[in-house]
Parts: C-alpha cells; sequence; structure tokens
C-alpha cells in the first residue's frame, strides 16, 4: 500500500503548480485552470485522508466537490466567454471597468 | 333606555353629522343644513331633559367612565354645571344654524360651512362633558382647529386666512401653557401616588383631582427666591389657556380679528362655543383655583382689567362687528372677575359668572346674528355708512334693541324687572365691592363700574348710528326672510326674561355642582388651603347706592351716547379725528397689534429666535458635515487598495494564510 505521505506530497506539488500558475498568468482562461489544478489537489487530499482512515465520508465529500467544481467551470467560462465576444480580449487585468 | 345612557350622543350626533354634510351635503338642499339642524336639536333635547332631571334630582349625576389605556380613561361627566352649559351651547348652536340656512344661502360651500360648524358645536360640546382633563383638552384643540376652518372660511380672502392663522397662533401660545399645566398636575398625582396607581383610579379625573387638592397644595417650588404652591402653578398655566381661549389681555388680539369668518361664525364664536370654553375651564377646575394661593386674584384683577381695556377700544370702532367683539371680550373680563370673586363669596361665584356666561351667549348671539341681519341687507359692516336702518328692519331693530338693553344692563334692582344681562351683571360687580370691602382694594369694583358705563356708551353709538337717523349711503336693503328673523325673536325672548325667570334658582342649582357630586369638597377647608378669606355675609347687602350704581351708569351712558349719537347735539369731530393721541390711541387699540407684529414677530421670534436658531442649526449642520467629512476623506484613502488586480488579492490571500499558519505553528511550539 502506497503511504499517505506520497499522496499528500502530490497534493502538494499540484497545489504549488496551481498557486504558481494562478499569481502569475494573466488569461482568464488559464487562471480558471489553475484554480481547477488547486481544487483537484484538495480533492486528493479528501480521497487519501478517506482511504486511510477507512471512513467513505471523504470520497463522498470528494465527489460533491468535482461536482461544484464542474458547475463552477461552467459559469467562469461562461463569463469569460461573454467577456471575449465584448472585449475580444481575456485578460483579467485589463478588465476594471468597476474599478475606482 | 334611561336618558343618561344617551348622554354621550351628545357629542357624537353633531360629530356624525360633520362626516355626513361633509360628504352628502352636497347633494341636499341648502347643502345639508338640514343634518346637523336635526343632530343639533336632538343633542339639545337630550341636553335639556338631563338638566331638567338633575333641576329635580340634583344628585342624579351622570357619570359613566371606560377605561382607554393604562390610566387614562374616556368618560362623561354631566352635573348642573356641565347641563347648563350643554343645553345652552346646543340651544344657542341650534339657532344660529337655522339662521345660517338664510345667512348663507348664497354662498357657493355651504356643505363645508355646515360640516365645519357641526364639529365646532360637537367639539364644544365634548369640551363640556368631559369627565377627564385629558378628553377636555382633546376636544379644546378640535375647537381651536374649528375656529382655525371657520374664521379663513373665505380662505381666498386673504385678511380671512391672516385672521385664522392669527387665531391659530394666538390661541396656541394659551394651550401650550395649558398642556404644560396638565403636564406638571398628572406629575404631581403620579409622585402622590409614588408611582404605583392602583387598578381602577384614572389619575386625570377631575373627581381623582379634587380629590387631591390639599396634597398638590402642599408641593412648594422656589421660583425667583419665593416658595410658590404646585398648585398655584398648575391653576395658572389652566388659567393661561384660558386667557388664550376666552380672549382676555394680552392674547385677545385673535378676538376683533376673527370677524373676517361669516357672521353666523362670529356668533357662535362669541356666544355659544369658543370663548366660553376658558371661563368653562376655569369654572370646571374652580376648587383648584379655590385652593391655590393668589390664583383668584391673578382671575380677578385680569378678568377686571380686560372688562375696561376692551371697553375702551370698543368705544371708537366703526366695524359694526368690531364694536360687538370689544364688547365680547368686555363680557369675557366680566366672567372671569366673576369667578375670581371667589375670593371672597366662594362657590356662589361659579354661580355668578355661569348666570352671565348663559345670559351673555343669549344676548351676543342675538347682537351677533343681528349685525349679520343688518350686513346681509345693507352690504356693508361700517356703521358709518348706514343709519336709519330702522325703517327698514323693524324686527332686527327692536331684537337688537332688546340684545343691547341686555348688555348694558337695565333693570330695577331689588325687583325681578329687568333685562337678562342686569341680574348677572350685577351680582358680579355687587361681588366686586365686596371683595373691595374685604380687601380695602376697589381696583377690581372701580374697573367693573367704569366698563359698565363704557359698555352702555358704546353699545348705544352703534345702535343709534345703525338704526336712527337718516341713511347716510344709499344702500337698499329688506327685513330678512324668516327663517333668519325667527331666531332673532327667540334669542329675543330669551335676553329679556331669561335673567329674570333664573336670577334665584341658578346660582343655588349650580353650587349643587360642588356640594354633591366630588368627594369631601369642603368649601370653606378649600379656601383655607388658599388662604382666601370668604366674606361672612353674601351679596346684596351693600348700601342702596351701590346697588343702583350699574343701573345709574347704564342710564348715564345711554344718555350720553344719544346726546352724541342721536341727538347730535355735542359735537364729536374734534375728539374723533386722527389728531387726537387718545383717540389715536384707542382706535389702532393700544398699537397692541403693531407691538406683537413688529416687535414680537419681527424682533423677538424673527430676528432673535430665528437667527438665534439658524446659527444652532449651523453648528448642529457642521458636526454633521464633519462626521461624514471624515468618512468620506477615509474612504478615499483605503479604496486605493481595491486595485482590481485579480492576483493581487490572491497575493494577500496566500500571504494572509502562509501568516496564520506560522503563527499557528509558533504558538503551538511555544506552548
Amino acid at each position: 500500500m502506497i503511504p499517505l505521505f506520497y499522496y499528500l506530497a502530490l497534493s502538494a506539488i499540484i497545489f504549488s503548480i496551481g498557486l504558481f500558475g494562478f499569481m502569475t498568468q494573466r488569461s482568464g482562461i488559464r487562471m480558471l485552470m489553475c484554480v481547477e489544478l488547486m481544487l483537484n489537489a484538495a480533492n486528493i487530499n479528501l480521497v487519501a485522508f478517506s482511504s486511510y482512515n477507512g471512513d467513505l465520508t471523504g470520497q463522498v465529500f470528494a465527489l460533491y466537490s468535482i461536482a461544484l467544481a464542474a458547475a463552477e467551470a461552467a459559469i467562469g467560462f461562461a463569463i469569460l466567454m461573454s467577456i471575449y465576444r465584448v472585449r475580444d480580449m481575456i485578460d483579467l487585468n485589463k478588465i476594471n471597468v468597476l474599478r475606482w | 333606555m334611561a336618558i343618561e345612557d344617551m348622554a354621550f350622543l351628545i357629542p357624537v350626533l353633531p360629530a356624525l353629522a360633520f362626516v355626513l354634510t361633509f360628504f352628502l351635503g352636497k347633494k341636499l338642499p341648502n347643502g345639508g343644513a338640514i343634518i346637523p339642524i336635526i343632530a343639533i336639536f336632538t343633542s339639545f333635547v337630550i341636553s335639556l331633559m338631563i338638566t331638567l332631571n338633575l333641576l329635580q334630582n340634583p344628585e342624579q349625576v351622570v357619570s359613566q367612565s371606560y377605561n382607554w389605556f393604562a390610566i387614562l380613561n374616556v368618560g362623561v361627566l354631566i352635573d348642573p354645571l356641565a347641563a347648563v352649559m350643554l343645553s345652552m351651547v346646543s340651544f344657542v348652536s341650534l339657532l344660529i344654524h337655522i339662521y345660517a340656512v338664510g345667512y348663507m344661502s348664497h354662498d357657493k360651500a355651504q356643505p363645508r360651512y355646515f360640516a365645519e360648524t357641526a364639529l365646532f358645536t360637537a367639539a364644544m360640546l365634548g369640551v363640556v362633558l368631559s369627565d377627564n382633563i385629558l378628553q377636555f383638552f382633546i376636544c379644546w384643540e378640535l375647537v381651536g382647529l374649528c375656529s382655525y376652518l371657520l374664521i379663513g372660511f373665505w380662505f381666498e380672502k386673504p385678511s380671512a386666512a391672516s385672521a385664522a392663522k392669527k387665531a391659530f397662533l394666538t390661541t396656541r401660545v394659551g394651550d401650550v401653557m395649558f398642556l404644560a399645566g396638565i403636564i406638571l398636575l398628572f406629575a404631581d398625582i403620579f409622585r402622590i401616588f409614588n408611582g404605583s396607581i392602583p387598578e381602577g383610579v384614572y389619575v386625570l379625573r377631575f373627581d381623582e383631582i379634587f380629590t387631591h387638592i390639599p396634597e398638590i397644595a402642599a408641593l412648594n417650588t422656589q421660583i425667583f427666591g419665593f416658595e410658590v404652591s404646585h398648585l398655584t402653578i398648575i391653576t395658572l398655566l389652566f388659567f393661561g389657556g384660558a386667557v388664550g381661549k376666552s380672549g382676555q389681555f394680552p392674547l385677545h388680539v385673535w378676538l376683533p380679528d376673527a370677524m373676517e369668518g361669516p357672521t353666523t361664525v362670529s356668533a357662535l364664536i362669541h356666544a355659544a362655543t369658543m370663548v366660553t370654553a376658558g371661563v368653562y375651564l376655569v369654572a370646571r377646575t374652580f376648587p383648584m383655583f379655590l385652593a391655590a394661593p393668589y390664583s383668584l386674584l391673578v382671575v380677578a384683577y385680569l378678568g377686571a382689567f380686560t372688562a375696561l381695556f376692551a371697553a375702551t377700544m370698543g368705544l371708537v370702532m366703526n366695524d359694526i362687528k368690531r364694536v360687538l367683539a370689544f364688547s365680547t371680550i368686555s363680557q369675557l373680563g366680566y366672567m372671569m372677575l366673576g369667578l375670581g370673586m371667589g375670593a371672597v363669596i366662594g362657590v356662589t361665584a361659579v354661580g355668578d359668572s355661569l348666570f352671565h356666561l348663559i345670559n351673555h351667549a343669549f344676548f351676543k348671539a342675538l347682537l351677533f346674528l343681528c349685525a349679520g341681519s343688518v350686513i346681509h341687507a345693507v352690504g356693508t359692516q361700517d356703521i358709518r355708512q348706514m343709519g336709519g336702518v330702522r325703517k327698514v328692519m323693524p324686527i332686527t331693530f327692536a331684537t337688537m334693541l332688546i340684545a343691547s338693553l341686555a348688555l348694558a344692563g337695565f333693570g330695577i334692582p331689588g325687583t325681578s324687572i329687568g333685562v337678562s344681562g342686569f341680574f348677572s351683571k350685577d351680582p358680579i360687580i355687587e361681588a366686586a365691592y365686596l371683595f373691595g370691602e374685604s380687601t380695602e382694594n376697589w381696583v377690581p369694583y372701580l374697573f367693573s363700574i367704569v366698563a359698565a358705563l363704557l359698555t352702555s356708551i358704546y353699545i348705544f353709538r352703534l345702535i343709534f348710528m345703525t338704526f336712527t337717523g337718516k341713511p347716510r349711503t344709499n344702500y337698499g336693503g329688506h327685513e330678512s326672510p324668516s327663517v333668519m328673523t325667527v331666531p332673532l325673536m327667540i334669542l329675543g325672548v330669551l335676553a329679556l326674561v331669561f335673567g329674570a325667570l333664573t336670577k334665584t334658582g341658578f346660582g343655588k342649582f349650580l353650587e349643587e355642582t360642588f356640594a354633591n357630586n366630588f368627594v369631601n369638597m369642603d368649601i370653606h377647608a378649600l379656601a383655607e388651603i388658599g388662604k382666601y378669606h370668604l366674606a361672612s355675609h353674601g351679596a346684596g347687602s351693600e348700601p342702596l347706592l351701590i346697588l343702583w350704581m350699574p343701573v345709574i351708569v347704564a342710564i348715564a351712558g345711554l344718555l350720553i351716547s344719544y346726546l352724541i349719537y342721536g341727538m347730535r347735539i355735542i359735537d364729536m369731530s374734534s375728539i374723533v379725528s386722527r389728531k387726537n393721541p387718545i383717540y389715536k390711541l384707542l382706535y389702532n387699540r393700544y398699537y397692541q397689534n403693531a407691538i406683537f407684529t413688529q416687535f414680537l414677530a419681527v424682533k423677538v421670534i424673527y430676528e432673535g429666535l430665528a437667527l438665534a436658531g439658524r446659527a444652532i442649526d449651523r453648528g448642529f449642520d457642521w458636526t454633521v458635515y464633519l462626521i461624514g467629512h471624515i468618512f468620506t476623506e477615509a474612504s478615499d484613502g483605503l479604496r486605493l487598495l481595491q486595485t482590481g488586480v485579480v492576483q493581487n488579492y490572491a497575493t494577500s490571500v496566500v500571504t494572509g494564510v502562509s501568516l496564520l499558519i506560522i503563527l499557528v505553528k509558533l504558538i503551538l511550539e511555544v506552548f
């Protein structure tokens, strides 16, 4: 059986990649993908702990989380699509009409 | 159903008539005048039946109370005092309503007129039968509102609108004092109960108030270094309300201007409804006044002064209604003087004063309705443009003459021959004599005698100028229709005989008010609290000359008027001119209007209070603006943190979470 540590290490690496991408990328779609990465890092944690403890609650939780992530992604992409139609770009730093 | 159970209908019926006339009046003939007439007639019948019942069984006082909320109640109290007032108010109001059908027949706003007068009557009836001071005050304010509406009935005339405003504001000064008195009274009773009122005790009921008179009188406050009894303060505040409503000096200024309304409204205000409310307030709370040191003296002096003061102005007015207005103020002064004489004659004073009030209501309503009849026919209010109206309007002339005789007080002392004003004014003047005898202070007596002389002069000046001689201008005119003359004749008969018929019974009946109904009403004990020395013998035992004095001055006044205005033997043109300073002073009403507008309104209120208010307002504004400014400035700086760049937010989140984790870790390490 693979030790828990490996799972946690994998999760940490994926989370860091996601965070790094989120902080550095400008394209909205890439940022959204990075958010998905961070989310899934957390999912890995949930499933790993669940399996390690022999308790199914964590896995059920992960399923919920995936479903929510799908919904969130759908909405996020839809918003980005509309922005693209209006502005011809999806650079989130330039979408600032509501700023002071 | 006993008649007592219908007592509450007395004010309710006219109030209903107000609603009905207001909404349905347009569809009925004469602006729906029939509705208030029927309602007030029913009220009159109920009042009269209760009065007659009380005459036979003085102890069967109608007294009903219903819980309103907490320690306050609504209720009906009809004792002899209230009963005679109710009968008089509803009766005079009824006649004025009937008369108004003729008088207002050319007016387009008839429904509004009849609705408002019905409400006016309802409010006054409500004042009279209130059994607690709060309900009294509410109806009192309603009377004030109706007077405003009715004085400003022809509101498209600027003078009427401003007269209405003036009446409202002037009486408001008194009303505020009245309210302050009620609040103080409430606080004192609350203190006497130590804050815990037993179940079923209504603190502002008159009988409840009267049982606490000794305790309230014992409470003292320091004012300018003098020990003043709370009861004195409360009663003087009440009297302040009465001064406003009853047009006593210095708040009488609204009454002459109230002539801007229809003449029938003037008759209502001056005879039946509004101005008598002040006198009634003092009469109603008379036990309090009797137990309050100095209060009755203030009432007496101010009343006597007003009687004389107003009479002097009545001498020179040229507007027929203005003369009558000053006459009303003067007669109200007599009523107040009569009440103030309680200082020597105890509760008899209430009987004397109310007797004059009732008689005055009859002859003053008659005078105003006659004046209205003349104005209706001649089309002017200036008596200099009249003259010879007697030939055109014989009935009006006859009734007006009766009313004038009643006002001047003609009669033979010691007999039952005389007009009503004679029997009621004489006891007041005699009481003033008694007061002078026992206190060596003759001012009230002198004032009242001189005022009686002036009364006779001004009213016969009015009669001679209006009705005798030749017409001074070319007016048309005809006798008024019978709907107007019949009320005149009814009132004329009453002005002639009412005094003689009731002169002995009336006072006795009213004294029952304080003998039967209220607990522990020992008049002598109350007067002792108030430090008044009641005279041992009643009025009527004065020297013969004193008894005849009022009649002598009345006849003298008639003769003087006759010589000047009837025969024109004495040429007045040198005196009646703008050059004569005294005439000018009187004609300009002692410049009181000027003082009030120029000095009080402009200097004190506008330049003093308003400007001070503006400064204070600015101060508040500045504070409010400062607080607002701090927050705008602060947020102006802080909003720069919101860059709108998502990465910045993410950075702060990550930094924050990282710091938090480090912190938690550190804490766990340390402990």
